[in-house]
């Protein structure tokens, strides 16, 4: 081992421990090794202060339905909202996903933090079917695609604006395709009036969907607001305390001159004394 | 990081996974997202793109998870995926990692990070090594920065290094060195270095 693989070991403490005795015993007559692993180890306390930022990550795979087009990734604080207490749900997302599947790619997944809405429309952030289909280490059950949803962090103040916009359009096209939706049950229930009872469902289900769009939307102001709360606190209890940094300031600038001035007075009471004694 | 107590570990998770188990898996991305996450960032300093390659590393490890057959740990396993993705992320914008140093310092976003045992100027003197650091290691050699990386921020052994980077032992070393004396003098060019300035985490010196 050379010099430089010995200090590494060291540096690292991972050397054997004969190694090490013997690196130690030459490191009290070097004093070059000891000063280049001085500076070393001070590098290793500044490489400590790079930290990642903080960042809501809460990546998860979710298996997509068949055959569909795409899977979109969805930011999961839009969809928060959709926390519900409706046990039926589960049920009628179920519903949802046949007649969706069927026109316009729609799915609700209920998974253990939420629903997921995913849909065929964006072609931006989706991921190509194809890809995903290609390599299934999925060995029980059907054909499944795989999509990972992502969280963005709710509490970025900045990015709250921007994602509020992305949100009113992923908002309208939710509406958009629901009309569609609607819409289509409604042709197909009167080619089959066996069908009638389902469209019913179904237009029980769209209403219960709509509900919660306006919900979440709601929600989401009510977060914002939420948000902005909070910053302004923030804003403010720094303000207080920056104020009250300045104050403890100006408080030991003026003991400071009280006591000169003081000083001051004394020294020229002094002179004045001696000078009439003289 | 360690897995918390009388929870699976990474081999039954994996295992469990490979069986088509979704949630199995989904526990080792929460328990590995951060790590990943964080390599990505160091290593080509943009947040956004980061993420994309944390999102990308699990989603190719869920699809490759039949070809892993646990030769290595599955850390090791998805750093690497990680390692290539970046690789291929730097490749194709055709650039060095830019590291995103701060312009100036959010007062408000300090005191949101600042501990109760640390000053304001504690923390715009951590901010400002931080940065320099930052800066430094994005003009380091790829090799030399990986084998920094892995073993300050993630603990790898010389030997689990020498394995993801596919060179002998000794090569690590050569690396770790060399990026570390180019750090040296770099940081303490740029003034941030203080000797002396110790901090509880490294052990101290018996010498």
């Amino acid at each position: 081992m050379c010099e430089q693989d010995v200090l590494i070991g060291y540096l690292y403490d991972d050397l054997a421990d004969a190694d090490r005795v013997a690196f130690e015993a030459h490191l009290r007559g070097c004093a070059a090794c000891h000063e280049e692993l001085k500076a070393l180890r001070s590098v290793r306390v500044d490489l400590r202060a790079w930290t990642a930022p903080e960042t809501d990550l809460d990546f998860r795979v979710v298996r997509g339905p068949s055959q569909t087009g795409h899977v979109l990734r969805v930011p999961v604080p839009t969809w928060r909202a959709w926390y519900t207490p409706a046990a039926g749900l589960a049920a009628a997302a179920v519903l949802v996903l046949a007649a969706a599947s069927a026109v316009a790619h729609v799915e609700l997944h209920r998974g253990p933090d939420g629903l997921t809405v995913r849909t065929g429309w964006s072609a931006v952030t989706a991921p190509p079917a194809e890809t995903v289909s290609a390599a299934r280490p999925v060995s029980a059950g059907g054909p499944a695609t795989v999509d990972l949803s992502r969280r963005t962090p709710a509490a970025s103040d900045v990015r709250l604006a921007s994602s509020s916009a992305v949100d009113a359009a992923f908002l309208k096209e939710l509406e958009r395709r629901l009309s569609a939706l609607e819409s289509s049950s409604r042709d197909s229930g009167m080619r089959n009036a066996s069908t009638l009872s389902a469209r019913a469902a179904d237009a029980e289900i769209i209403r219960r969907v709509r509900e919660l769009v306006s919900e979440s939307e709601g929600r989401q102001k009510g977060e914002l607001a939420f948000r902005i709360a909070q910053v302004l606190r923030d804003v403010d209890a720094q303000r207080v305390a920056d104020l009250s940094r300045i104050q403890q300031g100006l408080g030991r600038i003026d003991a400071t001159v009280t006591a000169e001035a003081a000083s001051h007075r004394d020294l020229t009471n002094y002179i004045l004394t001696s000078a009439r004694q003289k | 990081m360690s897995p918390v107590a009388k929870a699976s570990t990474d081999e039954e998770l994996v295992a469990r996974s490979r069986t088509g188990d979704l949630d199995s898996f989904n526990q080792l991305v929460l328990r590995w997202e951060r790590p990943i996450y964080a390599l990505a960032y160091r290593t080509i300093g943009r947040e956004e793109e980061a993420r994309d390659v944390c999102q990308e590393t699990f989603l190719r490890a869920y699809r490759a998870l039949g070809g892993f057959k646990g030769e290595a740990k599955f850390s090791s396993w998805i750093y690497r995926i990680t390692l290539n993705l970046c690789r291929d992320w730097i490749r194709r914008e055709r650039r060095q990692p830019i590291a995103q140093a701060p312009e100036g310092v959010d007062l408000l976003e300090l005191a949101s990070e600042s501990t109760p045992s640390e000053s304001i100027e504690d923390l715009v003197a951590r901010k400002e090594i931080s940065a320099a650091v930052a800066r430094v290691m994005a003009d380091l050699p790829e090799e030399q920065r990986t084998a920094i990386l892995l073993k300050e921020y993630h603990g790898l052994t010389f030997q689990e290094i020498a394995d993801l980077q596919d060179c002998p032992l000794s090569t690590v070393k050569t690396r770790l060195y060399q990026g570390l004396s180019v750090l040296r003098r770099q940081l303490e060019r740029s003034g941030v270095a203080k000797p002396g300035f110790a901090s509880p985490a490294v052990r101290k010196s018996h010498v």
